[in-house]
């Protein structure tokens, strides 16, 4: 904070010195006094309400940059504390390479017994370090990212009905890993994921990128103390909600004939660009295109708020090249999820929402896919 | 066949109706189109699901000691592109076989494992609006097709319409081609109002050609 008020402005070095009342680091009051008097020629030629203006910027910019630094040492200190509650062979296996490209693209919608992860299971790890590991997670996810998450894992700890199926699912089976040393200058990233979640969280300064990500649910509709859970619940409902938003022009060009049997940009599919289809969000009124924005927010909003703002204001950005596209039932079951696929593609963002005609009611089983084909795994170079 | 089969069920059994992890009875055919000047590349994903890969492994014929030889590899990806047809323009064009990886038996047999062909054409020359037609018939009394064409890399090509029929077995795709030197003038180019711009473009001349003419004019007959 001292570093960034001497660059820029001696008058803001005074307000400080003033506010604390005494001079920043390696600085001497004397120079402070040359500024005060610097300062009484400033009163002369701005009026009081400038001066009130300049003095609020002054607070808002000297009262942002800490809490900023907070939040991206915060993270930090959750991976330290974590890691420091590891021994050293628990820590060989969490630790990996940040430039990992094989661990990198190791997550996927299946039960880890099939596709094997690598990292620590949450099963490894004793309660203190548990409780370490979710505080690091929970550290980089929003309070209604954290819930979804939660919600995934609660939702396959119900497909354990036997004791074949223990072996393949259930909360003890999701996985840590770190790639690079966390930093709170450098790029690193964090991996949690398992059966039905692929988390990867790119952490470059105060940024947190999500891209790409993995959640999905089965059961995604469950009842647990009589409270009815949908994980992806919000996603469904906002989605059809926009969908009947739209008038029937608008929906000739957003509903699709054909058939969407899975996701097209899933695991195992990085770096490809499909040619988007559907209605553009250009064509869309004012309310339709906050509505789709809403949606997105759903995944956009994982993050915690310091990188979901920014990255919510290049998606608002892009909105008018953005475009959104269905197939399957265009009603749905109150209460329930919807049958349909749906797409919203922009030139910095694909989602995809992917009902799977497996076991049944497709509503009870949902892959979704969220990527940003410019910045997967923070691979834009801003962005580092 | 008969361990496989017995395998297949055991995993059927093991995954039961409440964890169906995976796709079950589907063989997922995913498709991608890429566009090239001159030629077309298919990437197809082939997955079959643990209740159909018997199936699957049937027609692949597996060596007698149960692994996909190169042979057999090479085989099986002769009879998918024998399923699928590409045509340009209405002329049909041939694909050839430029990688193929299959996964370990064992993941087959598990449902989870995922053949990949990498496929290409030549484009035929042709004007610079374009259509392609794709369609695959492999196993399609099993298959749950995916056809996507990827944004072209290069410039000079631009997708201009896609259609599917419902269940993605037939893909249509228009797209226009042209020239670089063409990209100095993309709107117009592209625009139908071209015979117009052109009309105007001429008028143009011909009037800047005849206001010369009589400014000449006007200046040899100014008396002096």
């Amino acid at each position: 904070m001292f570093f960034i008020l001497k660059r820029r402005n001696p008058i803001a070095k005074f307000y400080q010195w003033r506010r604390m009342t005494l001079p920043p680091r390696g600085d001497s009051s004397m120079s402070y006094l040359r500024i005060e008097k610097e300062d009484l020629h400033m009163n002369a030629l701005l009026s009081k309400t400038a001066r009130c203006i300049f003095t609020l910027v002054l607070v808002c910019v000297s009262a942002r940059a800490p809490l900023a630094q907070t939040k991206a040492t915060r993270i930090v200190n959750a991976a330290n504390a974590f890691l420091s509650t590891l021994d050293q062979k628990q820590r060989q296996s969490v630790l990996f390479a940040y430039d990992d490209e094989k661990q990198r693209a190791r997550w996927s919608n299946l039960p880890t017994t099939m596709v094997p992860r690598s990292g620590l299971t949450l099963r490894e790890l004793n309660p203190a370090q548990r409780s370490a590991a979710l505080a690091l997670l929970s550290s980089v996810l929003s309070p209604k990212g954290f819930q979804k998450v939660q919600e995934i894992i609660e939702a396959d700890e119900l497909l354990k009905v036997d004791e074949r199926s223990k072996a393949m699912f259930g909360k003890d089976l999701y996985y840590i890993s770190i790639l690079g040393t966390p930093s709170a200058k450098d790029p690193w990233m964090i991996q949690f994921g398992g059966h039905h979640l692929g988390l990867n969280v790119t952490i470059a300064g105060e940024r947190g990128i999500l891209t790409p990500t993995l959640t999905g649910a089965q059961p995604a509709l469950y009842t647990i103390n009589g409270k009815t859970i949908r994980p992806l619940g919000r996603e469904s409902d906002k989605a059809i909600a926009l969908l009947n938003a739209l008038d029937e022009s608008q929906q000739k060009q957003a509903v699709l004939s054909s058939r969407m049997a899975d996701l097209v940009l899933g695991p195992g599919q990085d770096g490809k660009t499909i040619q988007p289809e559907g209605l553009k969000a250009s064509a869309m009124t004012e309310r339709q295109r906050e509505m789709l924005l809403d949606v997105i927010s759903e995944w956009a909003g994982i993050v915690q708020d310091s990188s979901a703002t920014p990255r919510m204001a290049e998606i608002k950005a892009d909105m008018k090249d953005t475009w959104f596209m269905w197939s399957g039932p265009t009603t749905v079951t109150p209460g329930s999820n919807i049958t349909a696929y749906y797409r919203i593609q922009g030139p910095h963002l694909v989602i995809e929402y992917a009902p799977q005609q497996l076991g049944g009611n497709p509503a009870l089983h949902v892959h979704t896919m969220y990527r940003d084909p410019t910045n997967d795994y923070g691979r834009r170079p801003a962005a580092k | 066949m008969k361990k496989r089969l017995a395998a297949a069920g055991a995993i059927l059994l093991m995954i039961g109706t409440h964890a169906d992890a995976h796709r079950l009875d589907e063989y997922l055919q995913a498709t991608t189109i890429s566009l090239e000047k001159n030629h077309i590349q298919l990437q197809v994903r082939l997955a079959p699901g643990v209740a159909v890969v018997s199936s699957v492994l049937a027609t692949i014929n597996l060596d007698a000691n149960g692994i996909i030889s190169t042979a057999r590899q090479q085989a099986y990806a002769e009879r998918v592109i024998e399923d699928l047809s590409l045509e340009i323009d209405g002329q049909r064009v041939p694909l050839r076989i430029v990688s193929m990886n299959f996964p370990e038996i064992q993941k087959l047999d598990e449902g989870v494992g995922e053949i990949q062909l990498d496929l290409e054409a030549d484009v035929p020359k042709g004007s610079t609006n374009r259509k392609l037609t794709f369609e695959n018939r492999h196993q399609s009394s099993i298959a749950a097709y995916l056809v996507n064409c990827l944004v072209p890399r290069d410039p000079n090509i631009r997708v201009t319409a896609q259609n599917r029929n419902y269940t993605q077995s037939i893909y249509q795709l228009d797209y226009v081609q042209v020239d670089g030197w063409s990209l100095l003038l993309p709107g117009v180019l592209f625009s139908k109002l071209w015979p117009w711009v052109g009309t105007a473009a001429l008028l143009g001349v011909v009037g800047i050609l005849l206001a010369r003419r009589r400014i000449r004019n006007i200046w040899t007959f100014t008396p002096l």
